[in-house]
């Protein structure tokens, strides 16, 4: 689904990521670890083309086609997701509102007729329910006076209704007490599917306790270094970043 | 008959010359002929205003000088059908055509301790009570626009609420241009007794295409406890220009909000003064502009604290797009005697392109020195994070700048408590951004 080539990125003109390969396929769950600047969440943003993030060499393959000729909107209306590692506050405008003009946006790119006012509402309802996100939430403004973890479950509400076929989560575990966590590992389970690919972005093991992946990946000053299953998480949570560092050293000496 | 006058600062004199031949409102009124003369000696001191003068630095006349422009008379206009439908109401609802009283469009439902006419009959029925009033609420110091609204004014509406009247449905007034190279002249008094309350709708309206001046003025005096909300929609015509001034004496313990909305017309003045002259008084304005093409907007706001404890909140925004271009001041004034005044004031403006301007003053007298004033004024572009964020839910680039833009807006729009105004207005400003979007909010 997804064919990373020797990526080379730069944001605003900084380089960050130099040479990753990764391939993910459907039904697949990987997840990307790495110490703080490892370049983790710059991945994130240039599949999901944000402004400034530039591909300065190598390619993304999406689905067959090279992202590169497609603008943000194109790319999600093609099916990728992106969960912000801090989602954006926007007074004004509704959570129903946003998602909605989504939808409909989607619908229209896929040459699909709008969703009519009474199916929309019962969809929302019941992924709201998956995030047990009460219904006073759809109708406030966009994460705005929202808690984190109130903001990261929104986030995987959206992810719910826009349903991609991949989902990229930036340290979507990041300011999450226990509770917040399990609810959103639970609607992030709940859309695990064989169509549908995951990568999880995360600074920490503790997320992959409740979504298991099937392959882990660690970045270390843009590149993957590592990269194996479930188990390397857990040696990597023992042994501590600088045990990759070590690695690296070794490897770039020989 | 009609007059014909050029506009021009150096031909002011062929305004005075023809005032002789017209028949304006309450002749027969001494106190109002020399409230007349007064004006006319005013204006022939200052004149229109020129970006010579500090006040109009930024609002060139230019164009409107250049151009003929009659006081139409009474009757010239043909009313039997209007250019515009209105939409139907059960509200009360006068109609001015070419600034001239339409009762044929208009319709009133009699409510005890309620008034509320034409300033013609008003005049001609109970003029003494009017005689304290008019002209009370404008200060010496005047604009030559608001000079020429007292010494050519045609007729306009008079709201009075006797004490204890609590209106609860909406008053409307509508005023329709119909006449190409027209200036007309309203002038509006709002006179609400103690304890009373009411909301009122100014809506100036006209199709596009047509060239006029529509020189308004609304004058609002609130006695002891008032409550009034007036709102003003400003929808004139690409062509038009719209000089306007709601000019407010507030006594104590009484509420005034003001909702100044300016949606079209090519070159708009809006001049919103008040005095807190009683303690415990409230003062709200409330400001939306959407600038587009070559529009230029100029809104000038001044807040009398003149005695202690009272409140004032203003909030202005402003979005432009194309070459449009915008003015805001804002003055507060904190007399010395005004202690624990209390006033806060926020003009925030949002440019959609490169070639839209805003152009903003925030101005401070403070001679109190036991008070709370704040102000804030900003001049930025849509926030690049949120339009990524909605692009990456797939929604395309200009229903995302909309969505934002209308949000931008909204901000005010939510301070309209009356539901169906705040509606409609959400609806208009929502299709005025993109015609999706009305499905959307």
């Amino acid at each position: 689904m997804l064919k990373v080539t020797n990526l080379h990125a730069s944001v605003f003109g900084t380089p960050i990521l130099n040479g990753i390969d990764l391939e993910v396929n459907a039904g697949e769950v990987h997840a990307i670890m790495g110490p703080n600047g490892s370049g983790k969440s710059t991945l994130s943003n240039v599949i999901a083309g944000r402004d400034g993030y530039e591909i300065t060499e190598g390619s993304i393959e999406y689905l067959g086609k090279d992202l590169a000729d497609l603008e943000a909107e194109e790319r999600a209306c093609e099916g990728i997701f992106l969960a912000f590692q801090y989602p954006v506050e926007i007074p004004g405008v509704s959570n129903m509102a946003m998602l909605k003009a989504a939808i409909n946006s989607m619908r229209k790119y896929r040459g699909q007729d709008e969703m009519n006012a009474g199916e929309f509402l019962k969809l929302i309802r019941a992924k709201a329910e998956l995030v047990e996100m009460k219904q006073e939430f759809l109708k406030r403004s966009v994460n705005e006076g929202f808690s984190g973890g109130e903001k990261k479950r929104n986030e995987i509400l959206q992810m719910a209704m826009l349903e991609p076929k991949l989902a990229l989560l930036d340290e979507t575990d990041s300011g999450l007490d226990i509770d917040a966590l399990k609810i959103v590992s639970h609607g992030v389970n709940a859309l695990r599917s064989a169509d549908r690919a995951i990568v999880l972005v995360t600074h920490y093991q503790r997320l992959l306790d409740y979504i298991v992946p099937d392959h882990v990946h660690v970045l270390a000053n843009g590149k993957i270094v590592k990269s194996g299953d479930k188990s390397l998480a857990l040696e990597l949570e023992e042994k501590g970043y600088s045990w990759i560092d070590g690695q690296n050293e070794i490897k770039e000496a020989s | 008959m009609s007059t014909s006058v050029k506009i021009s600062a150096d031909q002011n004199a062929s305004w005075l010359e023809q005032h002789a031949e017209l028949s304006l409102v309450g002749a027969e009124l001494d106190w109002l002929n020399q409230q007349r003369k007064t004006a006319l000696a005013r204006f022939e001191e200052v004149g229109l205003p020129s970006i010579r003068d500090e006040q109009w630095r930024y609002t060139n006349l230019r164009t409107l000088k250049s151009q003929h422009y009659l006081i139409p008379s009474r009757g010239s206009n043909n009313t039997a059908s209007l250019p515009i439908e209105l939409p139907a109401t059960d509200n009360s609802r006068l109609v001015f055509v070419d600034g001239y009283f339409d009762a044929a469009h208009s319709s009133i439902t009699n409510l005890e301790g309620l008034s509320f006419g034409s300033l013609n009959a008003s005049l001609s029925q109970t003029a003494t009570k009017l005689e304290a009033v008019f002209g009370s609420c404008l200060s010496a110091e005047q604009h030559g626009f608001s000079a020429l609204n007292t010494a050519y004014c045609q007729d306009g509406y008079v709201l009075e609420l006797d004490k204890n009247t609590v209106v609860d449905g909406v008053l409307e007034v509508y005023f329709v241009a119909t006449q190409a190279e027209t200036v007309s002249h309203s002038r509006n008094l709002i006179i609400a007794g103690a304890n009373s309350q009411c909301r009122i709708v100014e809506r100036h309206i006209a199709n596009d295409g047509l060239l006029y001046i529509n020189n308004t003025v609304t004058e609002i005096v609130a006695g002891d406890n008032a409550h009034i909300d007036h709102y003003k929609i400003q929808q004139e015509s690409d062509q038009a220009f719209h000089i306007g001034g709601v000019f407010i004496n507030q006594a104590a313990n009484s509420e005034v909000k003001t909702h100044n909305v300016a949606l079209s017309g090519l070159v708009t003045r809006n001049d919103v003064n008040c005095n807190l002259l009683g303690q415990g008084a409230h003062n709200e304005m409330n400001g939306l502009v959407l600038g587009k093409g070559r529009q230029h907007i100029d809104n000038h706001t001044e807040v009398n604290h003149a005695v202690p404890n009272c409140t004032s909140d203003e909030y202005y925004k402003t979005v432009l797009d194309d070459q449009s271009r915008s003015v805001f001041r804002g003055r507060i004034i904190v007399a010395q005697d005004a202690q624990l005044t209390n006033a806060d004031q926020q003009n925030n403006n949002l440019l959609l392109s490169k070639t839209a301007e805003a152009d903003t003053k925030p101005q401070l007298e403070i001679y109190a020195d036991d008070v709370k004033c704040s102000h804030g004024a900003t001049v930025g572009q849509l926030d690049p994070n949120s339009l990524f964020y909605l692009q990456s839910r797939g929604i395309d680039t200009e229903s995302a700048n909309a969505l934002l833009t209308f949000a931008f807006a909204n901000e005010v729009i939510e301070r309209v408590k009356v539901d169906a105004i705040r509606k409609e207005l959400t609806q208009t400003i929502a299709g005025e951004l993109l015609s999706d979007l009305e499905e959307l909010v």
